[in-house]
Parts: structure tokens; sequence; C-alpha cells
């Protein structure tokens, strides 16, 4: 690994609220991200994704550990870590009472530009994220998905060596959604380090350097795609196509080592955690019994090591 | 610094001038006070009200009271902001941005200090002009100075009380009930010397009746206090406020 854009070791949360119970969002979480790498937070909802980012960005303080962005203590050195990202957060954040255009040059300001270096930043962004028409709307009249994509574009704004996405294209359509991607590639070529969370597995495995993947603020599996579908003990994913598929075959199936079984017109695309030859067997077994047309096996997707990582116990 | 404070004014300033109804109430409320209420109750006293042994007309004793109504109305207005910014998720996204949580709640503040300063010129100029009144132009300069320390102070009070509570409703009532104890348990609107000791007691120990006095100094020549231990105690409110904002603001997560 390379020089150490964002460093985070043995971090803990614990948030306390006076009127609930403490809340261990982080359990001595440590996580290297080299500079110019893209990695993904892989994890369900309540693993501390989303607190480490706040971590990561100065929102809060961690309980203990400690956590360095471009080489700045995020606890002890807050201004200059600020310096250092930008940050596309997961809930919504717009300035509404502002058009689309204040939006961006008042966060150019901010970033320190100049007011005439916001309006060529402001321009470029609302070029990039085709939003040419809603330049003077205020934000307050846009759609969810287009304050969304106001959002994320702020992002894009500011030359900053680190950039935290959360769930940043959660609500946007798919054209802008691959928008999105593409710039995000063009930035890591350029040097730019990106922590990403995502829902969205498919736009990790296609994005990502590496991806982590946590679970009750604790690292549960980090690597890039490949090796964390080596993890993914026995898993494959397995399709079968019939002329028809009666109902005892779902039985059957049922019966077997499949994890998953989806019908899908004349075919049954299943999760099987077996071994090749176990596989090749139920593949046999399935064709002496009904007319088999074509068979597929492939390794696991992210999504099925994602589960099967979850899945184990500690 | 320079540059954090910029940003902050612009983003204030942006939001200020594309909705003018709010810029509107904000400005021009307390003047309407002034040429409304003030008017009626100059009419209806006559020249029978006495203060200090001094017969003013209300509108004039009422000027002083008018100009921290302006100062206390639109720093409660700015302090909204914290809530709104809230709503709308630009309050966590606000505090990632390059510059200390002390120097977004000064810019918020500085903002707040210029509306406050362009609305007590509103309401001296209107008295002068649609009332014929003749404030002493040459204290202009502290009255400038009491309605930026005065509004400042106001402004970090407020958000203390916004940024620990959180919950808008929750604000709304505790904003309700200090409005009523502050404003009317003040000299705002009756000198003094004829209230019963205990409302005239708390009337001392409120800020509204210090910035009020100095206020009165310093267009109509009449204070009822000790205008220097007042000024001072305005003065020590102001820089608390601005600790206790800092401290609240710097505590959000």
């Amino acid at each position: 690994m390379g020089a150490k854009a964002i460093e985070v070791r043995d971090l803990k949360k614990i948030y306390r609220e006076r009127s609930s119970k403490p809340v261990l969002a982080l359990d001595g979480l440590s996580l290297d991200v080299a500079q110019g790498e893209l990695v993904g937070l892989l994890g369900p909802n309540g693993a501390g994704k989303s607190t480490l980012i706040k971590i990561l960005s100065t929102l809060t303080e961690p309980t203990s550990g400690t956590a360095l962005v471009n080489g700045f203590d995020v606890a002890t050195q807050p201004f200059d870590t600020r310096k250092s990202i930008a940050v596309v957060l997961q809930t919504s954040s717009a300035d509404l009472f502002l058009s689309v255009w204040d939006n961006f040059v008042s966060y150019g300001l901010f970033q320190g530009l100049t007011l005439a270096e916001s309006r060529r930043k402001a321009a470029e962004a609302v070029e990039m994220f085709d939003l040419d028409e809603y330049v003077k709307t205020k934000c307050q009249d846009l759609s969810g998905g287009y304050k969304r994509r106001v959002q994320t574009a702020k992002a894009f704004l500011a030359d900053t060596p680190v950039l935290f996405l959360d769930e940043a294209s959660t609500g946007m359509d798919a054209v802008i959604r691959r928008r999105v991607v593409d710039l995000i590639r063009s930035q890591t070529r350029a040097g730019r380090t990106i922590l990403l969370t995502t829902q969205v597995l498919s736009e990790a495995e296609e994005l990502c350097d590496r991806v982590a993947i946590i679970d009750r603020g604790r690292l549960k599996a980090l690597g890039d795609v490949p090796a964390l579908k080596r993890m993914a003990r026995d898993a494959y994913d397995v399709t079968l196509t019939f002329d028809e598929i009666p109902p005892e075959m779902l039985d059957f199936f049922a019966r077997t080592e499949v994890v998953r079984c989806e019908q899908v017109g004349s075919a049954l695309e299943l999760s099987v955690r077996a071994g090749e030859a176990k596989i090749l067997e139920l593949i046999g077994e399935a064709a002496r019994r009904w007319p088999l047309v074509h068979f597929e096996v492939t390794g696991a997707s992210l999504e099925d090591v994602f589960v099967d990582i979850l899945s184990r116990e500690d | 610094m320079v540059q954090a404070l910029s940003a902050v004014f612009f983003r204030e300033y942006r939001i200020r001038t594309t909705n003018l109804v709010w810029l509107f109430f904000d400005l021009m409320l307390p003047l309407m006070y002034l040429l409304v209420f003030g008017l009626g109750f100059t009419r209806a006293l006559g020249e029978e009200f006495v203060v200090n042994g001094r017969t003013v007309e209300y509108n004039e004793f009422f000027l002083g009271g008018v100009l921290a109504m302006a100062s206390f109305g639109v720093a409660m207005n700015t302090t909204w902001s914290w809530f709104m910014d809230r709503d709308t998720g630009m309050f966590y996204e606000t505090l990632t941005y390059p510059m200390t949580r002390q120097q977004h709640l000064l810019g918020k503040g500085l903002f707040n200090v210029l509306l406050g300063i362009v609305e007590g010129a509103l309401v001296v100029g209107g008295a002068a002009l649609f009332l014929g009144m003749e404030p002493l132009w040459a204290r202009l300069p502290l009255l400038a100075l009491a309605m930026t320390v005065g509004t400042a102070g106001w402004f970090f009070f407020f958000s203390t009380l916004a940024l620990r509570i959180r919950r808008n409703d929750m604000f709304q009532t505790v904003i309700n009930a200090l409005y009523f104890v502050l404003l009317f348990a003040s000299n705002m609107f009756y000198p003094l010397e004829p209230l019963p000791s205990w409302l005239r007691v708390t009337a001392v120990a409120n800020p509204i009746t210090w910035q009020v006095d100095i206020f009165r100094y310093a267009t109509v020549d009449l204070a009822e206090g000790n205008l220097w231990w007042q000024s001072l105690f305005f003065l020590g409110f102001t820089i608390a406020s601005f600790a206790g904002a800092a401290y609240v603001l710097r505590h959000q997560e």
C-alpha cells in the first residue's frame, strides 16, 4: 500500500443519550485507505458505516482510538481535516431557500475558492450534472432526486484530496448514476481518495478497489472483490433452464444445499453452498428427472459473499 | 478566517435577499411598531408623559424601546436559521466545511448585526422623516455600537437555546415565555419609576432594560439607570452568550 490517506486505529464510538441506553456504534474498527484508492464500506443498517464517515468528517468525536485523514488527526486537528475533505452525507442536505446556482457558489466560497472560481466551478457542476434547466430554481422546488443531485454535485466542486460519499447515488436515475460512477472513476484516476458507503452492491463491485464489510461496528472482511469472493466458502450461483418448471422441482431443490431459489420464466436461479463435485451431482440429478435445456455455474456474487460473511458467527 | 466569514455572509445574504417577505418583516416590523403603536399612545397620552422629571412625547420615550425590539427581534429571527438548517440537512454539512465552529457562529452573528444596524437606521430615519423627531445625530456612533453589541448578544443568547433545545416546537414555547418576560418586565413600553417594586426589581435585572436605557440615552438623552454599569453588564452578557453558544455548538454531533 502506498502513502495512506486514511488511517483508522481501534476506533470505538459509544453514543450516550440521557433518555436511552448507550449504543456501541463502532467497536475497535481499524482500516487503512491508500492515497488515490477507492474503498467501499458495506454493511447492514446500523453497522456503523455512517458513524465512521461522521468521525472522519469531524462531525462527531470518537470515544477512543485514532483516525487520521490526509495525515491530520480528526479529533485534535479538525480544522486541517476539514480542509482535506468533501462530504456527501447520507441525509439530504441542500439549501432549500437558495437556487441551485447559489448553492454551488456558496459551497465554493466555503471551500476557499474566490467568487470567480466558485462561479466557474458552479458552471462546470451544472453542466456535469445536467442541471441547466434548474439553475435559477430554488432547491425547495426540486424533486428529491434532483436535490440529491445538487448535494452530490457540490462535493465534486472542491479539489480536496479526500472525498466521503455516504450513499450518494441514492435516489438518482440510472443516467445520472452512471455519470456519477464515471466521475468517481475519473477522480480516483486523478489521485483522489474516495471512501463510499452504498447499499447497491453491484455499484461497489463495479467501482471499488477494495471493499470493507462491517457489522455491529466491527470489520468483518476487507479486500478486493476477487479476494472477498474467495472468502465465501463453496458458494456458487447456478442457473438451470428447463422446458417447464413443475412445483415438485422447487420441492426437490428446497431439500438440497440450495440457499436461495428464484424462478425467472422457465429458469431457476440458485445460490448453492456446496463444493463443485456436489453441485455437478445436483445438476445431474435434476437433469435425470426433468429435461434440462441449459445450465450455467458461476462464482458467488458480492451479494452472496456479503450475506455469507454476515451470517457467520464471530 | 476572513474567507470563512465571507462565505457565511454570502450564504445568509443570498437567503435573505432571495426571500424578500422575510427580509421585509425583519427590517420593517419595528418601524411599523413605532409608527402605529407609538403614534397611538402619543396621541392618547398627549403631553402628560413624564420620565425622570422630564415631560416627553411617548414616541420619544418609545424610540429606544423600538430599537431594542429591533435588535432583539432580528436576533430571534436569525436564530430560527439553526432550525431551518437542521430541517434542510445543511446544519451538519456546514459543520464539515473548512472553518471552525466558532467562525461559523461568528459569521452568522455578524450578519445578524448588519441586519440590526440597517434596521436601526430605518427606525431612526423613519422617526425623523415620518414623526418629525429629532434624534441626537451626534450620538449615532454610540447608537451603532450599542446595536452591534446588543444584537450580537441576543443572537448568541438565543443560539445557545436553539442549539441546546434542538426541537423547534420546544424552542418556540421557551421563546414565547421569554418574549413575554423580557419585553414586559422591562422599561421598553413604560418607565420603571411607577412600577410596583417586584416588577421594578425584575426589570432592573433584565438585559433589555440595560439596552433600552443606552438606546434612549443615545437618541433622546434620557436614561433611568447607571449607563456605565448597564453597558458593562451588557458586554458581559454578550461575551457569556458567545461562550455559551460556542460551547453548545462545539458539542453538536
